[in-house]
């Protein structure tokens, strides 16, 4: 009696949410009406995304050769996936002369793919926020002591 | 640098100052670490700082105390 209790009590798997949230990070909250929350983490997975291309340009996401990286990067959604898929058509078919100026080197190539894995990487904790997510929880502005001073 | 197309191109300028982006990155993992735990929106910009100065710190202070490690103490351990 107690257990079917505490059931009727939790919050329900956000299946749908999970899965929009993958195609692009953070609108599993904005779904849930987390506007606020789920903006704040669509620009931070955008943002590591964004510098990480333009540090290691499209090499930076390789399945093939970088495929253990790839595993944590594409916890970033379609949007990686796509840039790979660039990667594969533009750059993998190159003869190596040509390869050379387009593919990261060192530190380049490195910072680049970390970047992009630290994204997919948050975006995974992201999803697993979503799973018990509740509607009411958007991050919400506070009155402070002034604002309540005001008229 | 001239001859650099963005996004197409790896950007190897940045090979001398490589480790400066430590910033942007730690500033982007706030971002969504505290965009996740903050309840109060009016002190969010404020945790993401704090947090982005923190992990900065750490890690410089986790190199220096490498450094010191490798330059310094396995010399005088090496010493017969």
């Amino acid at each position: 009696m107690a257990n079917n209790h505490n059931n009727a009590n939790k919050p329900p798997l956000n299946i749908a949410a999970i899965i929009i949230g993958w195609i692009l990070p953070g609108l599993g909250h904005v779904s849930l009406g987390q506007q606020r929350r789920g903006f704040l983490v669509m620009g931070g997975v955008l943002f590591l995304v964004v510098c990480g291309v333009l540090i290691g340009g499209i090499d930076a996401v390789d399945h093939k050769n970088d495929g253990l990286w790839f595993i944590a990067q594409v916890w970033c959604g379609p949007i990686v996936v796509g840039v790979d898929v660039l990667n594969q058509a533009l750059i993998a078919p190159l003869p190596v002369a040509e390869k050379v100026t387009r593919v990261g080197l060192s530190h380049a190539n490195e910072i680049g793919t970390l970047f992009i894995a630290m994204a997919g990487l948050m975006n995974f904790v992201v999803l697993l926020d979503l799973i018990q997510a509740v509607n009411s929880e958007d991050l919400v502005r506070r009155r402070t002591t002034r604002d309540r001073r005001a008229p | 640098m001239l001859g650099w197309t963005p996004f197409l191109e790896p950007m190897n300028a940045m090979q001398s100052w490589w480790y400066l982006l430590l910033i942007p990155l730690v500033f982007g993992i706030a971002v969504i670490y505290r965009a996740l735990r903050e309840e109060d929106y009016a002190r969010y910009w404020q945790s993401v700082i704090l947090m982005t100065v923190q992990i900065v710190l750490g890690i410089v202070g986790i190199a220096i105390a490498l450094g010191v490690f490798v330059q310094w103490v396995i010399p005088l351990l090496n010493q017969p």
